[in-house]
């Protein structure tokens, strides 16, 4: 890395184009001295003329041959490149299953750049792609894109309506704004208020969340812009705010609101009680923030952070164990074998895991809908074609305990 | 055997998609370069052809001293137009190595990043996705959007816009203005690269020519008999003759020359098919790769590499289910839902494999409900105690609130290995 930044630098300072130009600069002095000269003299002319001829040949020589070290310069990069970049080729896409489906890819970045709040671009970007769109390209597994055109086209005018979704999404990005940047509850609280039923049948607590930060904010006096003034009537603002507000949450958040009362008791002094975390808790705004921003997705059926993100940094860890594999291949001659899996593990953080995985110990496959896991009487879990292997329909014994049971006592369980 | 999950980052193995980000600006420099180096050649050698003629003439007439100053004038100017021509091109090449600076720069942040998990990863991640995204839209032709978003992430330096609008001027005129002219002087400009690449890109864009020619010829025989048209195929003949005689292709050549009797609506193979508009398509299409080819640039977007591996390395068998999933769904608030699962990829990830895994992954104390779901002790409870459902009772997360509440007794401890 440095040897390449070394070499760009030297093209940068010094090895570029300024010495030809002075170069040149130095031929029209030269010529224009000649001139004046035999405008002066014209009898001189064909002296000065012949004379000029051997300067001005060096000159422009010269001027060829300074672009030399640019030469070399763009050579010696080039040579650190092809080293840094010698064993990384290309990855060629073999499986390209993307290219059909053009109009998929689109929605997705679409959706991508509302969600990120660039409501500018994403409106430039529909324009565009409405206006010229996409050409799909078959490839193996989708030897005729143009059949299923229409399918993506169903899907971009069905459930993708780019101006709803932004509204959403800008609605999002005004709650948080009012949240992070103004301190402002009122907003994230009218939303959570009118989804009540919804975020509560999630097991969502924001909307508590929220009312106890305002009631936090109310108890240590914060004013309008965030400042903690440590007013007189904070504690009374907020217990009037508790009268009127917590009576719903009375059932469900007892001990919390128990907790935010009872801090009361320590008034002007929370800072050294046991509730001081409750109050001077720096984090809790963009706890909140983020817990708003995760229901939102959720309740809009997407997931809280840029899928479109999340994939593309977890193709760039996969891309170098998948070259790997490709080498391999090319080198035994093989194919892999099952079409609809990848021959090898890719390790990912494991905050890339989201749904559990059961890999029957048994068959050592992963489970399928057509090849679910099936949990015993003694509470041991293999897949279904292990267990009608294993039991061939009758009573068998748990290959990990002593149990016995028939396969129809068996139980299709849903990680 | 290898590890299941992993945080470490290695830096080296991870540039695999940043290749074309430092080529580029490489190729770029040396067109740059090369464009210099022609400008001064011809120049030169002009400049010193009509000094000696000028020379010459003022020996021979010592009287025509106007015409001397008149000729030395316009070496003079000819010379200001290479200083300016070069200064063009000086400043061309500085912005081209600030942008490989700025590239470098960029990664080499990094090799300071130790961890896939660390908040520095995903910033730097977070910029690879938005150049991912410039490219993929500037190779499909949205080039407004595409400076956009540069311009709003801030990695104007990170990206090639003007190579790539310059790019797809030439391609559509070629695809919508049936235009060869764009192209050849494109062809003109990249010759040498072009040759050592054995593209034969000018010669079908001069097959082309031919081919419209010959049209022509047809065309203007109907309308006016005896008139041009007959001209117009001489023509052709002799550019056939000047341009493609040297291809080597036979076939292709004797089909060629068959355009010369066989008239477009006359629908004969092999020849209608050379005058099928779609052979514009074909050129566009041609052009690009060869563009792409001679700049180092992958075939296909890379943003396509990057989201077809990531689909396969996040795609579980689960996202394409008709059961929703216990462990990442919408529907309560202890899951987030799953890239793969949420509407911007999921029918896109239905044609790709999805990731091996040789191990069970599954959450601490699994527990099952009496309808088979299974879920973490913990998370059962967590959940059960926000609802706050009644006690010795449990809900199931997925069924919700409403959903049906079994008896906690009737929990039962699994095992899965």
């Amino acid at each position: 890395m440095d040897d390449l930044k070394e070499q760009i630098e030297l093209l940068e300072r010094s090895d570029n184009l300024s010495a030809s130009i002075a170069d040149v600069q130095k031929a029209i002095d030269l010529l224009t001295a000649a001139r004046a000269k035999i405008a002066a003299d014209p009898q001189t002319a064909p002296l000065t003329l012949a004379k000029l001829h051997d300067p001005l040949k060096k000159t422009m020589d010269v001027a060829q041959k300074d672009l030399k070290p640019i030469y070399s310069g763009l050579n010696k990069y080039s040579r650190a490149l092809e080293k840094k970049f010698k064993d990384k080729p290309l990855p060629a896409v073999e499986n390209d299953a993307l290219s059909s489906h053009p109009q998929l890819i689109n929605r997705a970045i679409a959706m991508h750049l509302l969600r990120e709040g660039q409501f500018s671009v994403a409106s430039t970007f529909i324009d565009e792609a409405n206006r010229n769109p996409p050409r799909p390209e078959p490839t193996p597994g989708t030897p005729n894109p143009y059949m299923q055109e229409a399918w993506g086209k169903d899907a971009l005018n069905g459930d993708f309506n780019s101006e709803k979704l932004q509204l959403q999404f800008s609605e999002m990005y005004h709650i948080l704004h009012e949240l992070r940047q103004q301190r402002n509850l009122s907003p994230a609280i009218d939303w959570a208020r009118n989804r009540t039923t919804v975020l509560e049948a999630r097991g969502s607590n924001l909307e508590f969340e929220l009312c106890r930060l305002k009631f936090v904010c109310l108890f240590v006096g914060r004013d309008e812009d965030g400042v903690i003034t440590e007013s007189e009537d904070g504690p009374l603002r907020a217990w009037q705010y508790a009268r009127a507000e917590f009576a719903p949450f009375q059932t469900r958040y007892s001990r919390e609101i128990q907790k935010l009362l009872g801090a009361m008791a320590f008034w002007p002094n929370v800072q050294e009680s046991p509730y001081q975390r409750y109050f001077y808790n720096d984090s809790a705004w963009e706890e909140v923030a983020a817990s708003f921003t995760r229901e939102f997705c959720s309740l809009l059926g997407l997931s809280a952070d840029s899928p479109l993100y999340i994939a593309a940094t977890a193709g760039a860890i996969a891309l170098p164990t998948l070259l790997k594999l490709q080498n391999i291949m090319k080198e035994k001659r093989t194919e892999w074998t099952t079409q609809d899996e990848l021959p090898v593990e890719i390790p990912l953080p494991p905050s890339y895991h989201f749904h559990s995985i059961f890999v029957c110990p048994v068959s050592k496959e992963q489970s399928t809908d057509q090849n679910p896991p099936m949990m015993m009487p003694c509470g041991h879990v293999i897949a279904h074609e292990s267990l009608d292997k294993l039991s061939k329909g009758v009573r068998f014994k748990c290959p990990y305990c002593p149990g016995e049971s028939h396969p129809r006592d068996a139980k299709k369980v849903f990680l | 055997m290898a590890e299941l999950t992993t945080t470490k980052l290695n830096a080296e193995s991870h540039l695999l998609l940043d290749q074309p980000l430092l080529r580029m600006p490489y190729e770029l420099s040396r067109r740059n370069f090369k464009t210099a180096q022609r400008y001064l050649e011809r120049e030169t050698s002009t400049l010193l052809t009509s000094l000696s003629s000028t020379s010459k003439a003022s020996t021979k007439s010592p009287a025509s001293q106007d015409q001397t100053l008149d000729s030395l004038d316009g070496m003079i100017s000819k010379m200001q137009g290479l200083k300016r021509k070069l200064d063009g091109l000086h400043e061309e090449e500085l912005k081209i190595h600030r942008h490989s600076k700025a590239r470098l720069g960029h990664l080499h942040d990094l090799f300071e990043v130790k961890s896939l998990v660390d908040v520095k990863y995903d910033e730097w991640s977070r910029i690879r996705l938005s150049r991912l995204l410039v490219d993929y839209l500037l190779r499909e032709g949205y080039s407004e959007a595409a400076t956009q978003l540069a311009q709003e992430k801030n990695i104007e330096e990170l990206v090639d816009v003007d190579a790539f609008i310059a790019c797809h001027k030439i391609e559509k005129s070629l695809r919508e203005g049936k235009r060869t002219n764009e192209a050849l002087n494109w062809c003109k400009e990249n010759g040498q690269g072009l040759k050592k690449g054995g593209s034969n890109l000018e010669f079908q864009l001069r097959l082309q020519q031919y081919i419209e020619m010959v049209r022509q010829g047809h065309e203007a025989g109907v309308e006016n008999p005896g008139g041009g048209g007959e001209q117009r195929l001489i023509e052709a003949r002799q550019h056939a003759k000047k341009f493609l005689s040297g291809s080597g292709d036979f076939e292709l050549l004797g089909r060629a020359a068959g355009l010369l009797a066989y008239r477009p609506w006359d629908f004969v193979e092999p020849y209608a098919s050379l005058y099928s508009p779609t052979r514009w398509t074909h050129l566009a299409q041609l052009f690009l790769t060869t563009h792409h080819t001679l700049y180092s640039l992958p075939p296909r977007p890379l943003l396509h590499i990057a989201l077809s591996a990531g689909l396969s390395a996040l795609k579980t068998p689960s996202c394409h289910s008709a059961y929703t999933s216990s462990s990442a769904n919408a529907s309560s608030s202890t899951t987030t839902v799953c890239p793969i699962c949420s509407t911007e990829l999921n029918a896109l990830a239905r044609n790709v494999p999805y990731a091996l895994h040789t191990k069970s992954i599954v959450e601490n104390d699994p527990v099952v409900l009496p309808n088979g779901r299974i879920y973490g002790k913990e998370r059962l409870k967590g959940y059960n105690e926000k609802v706050g459902t009644e006690k010795g009772w449990v809900r199931d997360p997925v069924g919700g609130v409403n959903g049906e509440r079994f008896r906690e007794s009737e929990v039962r401890k699994v095992f899965i290995s």
